[in-house]
């Protein structure tokens, strides 16, 4: 059972993840994101979001994102420079986690680094969600 | 596929990026949806949307951020592509129907590199994302 990130405290580590930027993901990313300038760029490019996108699904297999949920902040860095065909290892935990007024705010840092140990994309997403898992009207 | 033959142009300072513009629907949330496997009912369940405080359906942050670095991309080629930093915050929601139009503006260049505002608003002016977009152009 997938538990949920209104159950995890600050500190929280997932497990490292393992995963690949597939060509048919990342085109599939592409379509869905209507990215028109990549197609520009030489074969192989990717918009750099498919990366976060790619990390975050495969964290979302560990912990569900509570209803209601709202991203509210998102910070990345990235260096695509690496070997793009290699296994990809993601790293998260939960850094920071408040309550107020019904609502918690989440941080949750997300780091993604090649087979080789290079760091490909760094970030934190902060999402804010009803305490309750109700919805707020 | 073509590729890119032209010259990324020089920005400086003030200079405006191409701005991106693109129609939410819920289809191409959908199909986000799918792909990121973020399948958040206040992007999917109507019913539940409409008992939010956003009254209905939103687009994922994530998919107009993506115009914003679809802008990057248009603006500065492969030096987006290949690295960068981008510092958002989410300020408005897009819902289906919406018009987004991702824009932004120079504000600073030191050296390699180049340090933008961006932000994406909907048709009515509304601001949903804003921050800036950090490049390398080695």
């Amino acid at each position: 059972m997938i538990v949920s990130l209104a159950d995890l405290p600050k500190g929280h580590e997932f497990a490292e993840t393992r995963f690949k930027l597939t060509p048919e993901w990342v085109a599939e990313y592409a379509g869905a994101v209507e990215d028109e300038a990549i197609g520009s760029l030489p074969d192989r490019s990717y918009p750099p979001l498919a990366l976060a996108a790619c990390s975050f699904r495969a964290l979302l297999k560990q912990a569900s994102l509570p209803e209601g949920a709202i991203h509210v902040g998102q910070e990345i860095n990235f260096s695509l420079s690496g070997d793009r065909e290699s296994e990809l290892v993601a790293r998260a935990r939960i850094a920071s986690r408040g309550e107020r007024q019904g609502w918690v705010l989440m941080g949750i840092d997300l780091n993604v680094a090649s087979d080789s140990g290079k760091e490909m994309m760094s970030g934190r997403a902060t999402i804010t969600f009803p305490l309750s898992g109700e919805t707020v009207a | 596929m073509s590729q890119r033959t032209e010259q990324v142009r020089t920005y400086r300072e003030n200079d405006s990026l191409p701005v991106v513009t693109k129609t939410i629907t819920q289809e191409k949330i959908n199909r986000y949806a799918d792909a990121s496997g973020d399948h958040n009912p206040l992007h999917l369940d109507p019913a539940f949307a409409a008992k939010t405080q956003f009254g209905g359906t939103i687009a994922h942050g994530m998919l107009v951020v993506a115009y914003v670095s679809e802008m990057m991309t248009e603006a500065f080629g492969e030096a987006w592509v290949m690295g960068g930093r981008l510092k958002i915050r989410f300020r408005g929601a897009a819902h289906p129907g919406d018009t987004v139009t991702a824009s932004g503006r120079v504000v600073r260049v030191e050296g390699a590199r180049t340090t933008c505002e961006v932000e994406c608003r909907n048709q009515t002016g509304d601001v949903l994302v804003s921050g800036d977009a950090e490049v390398t152009i080695r």
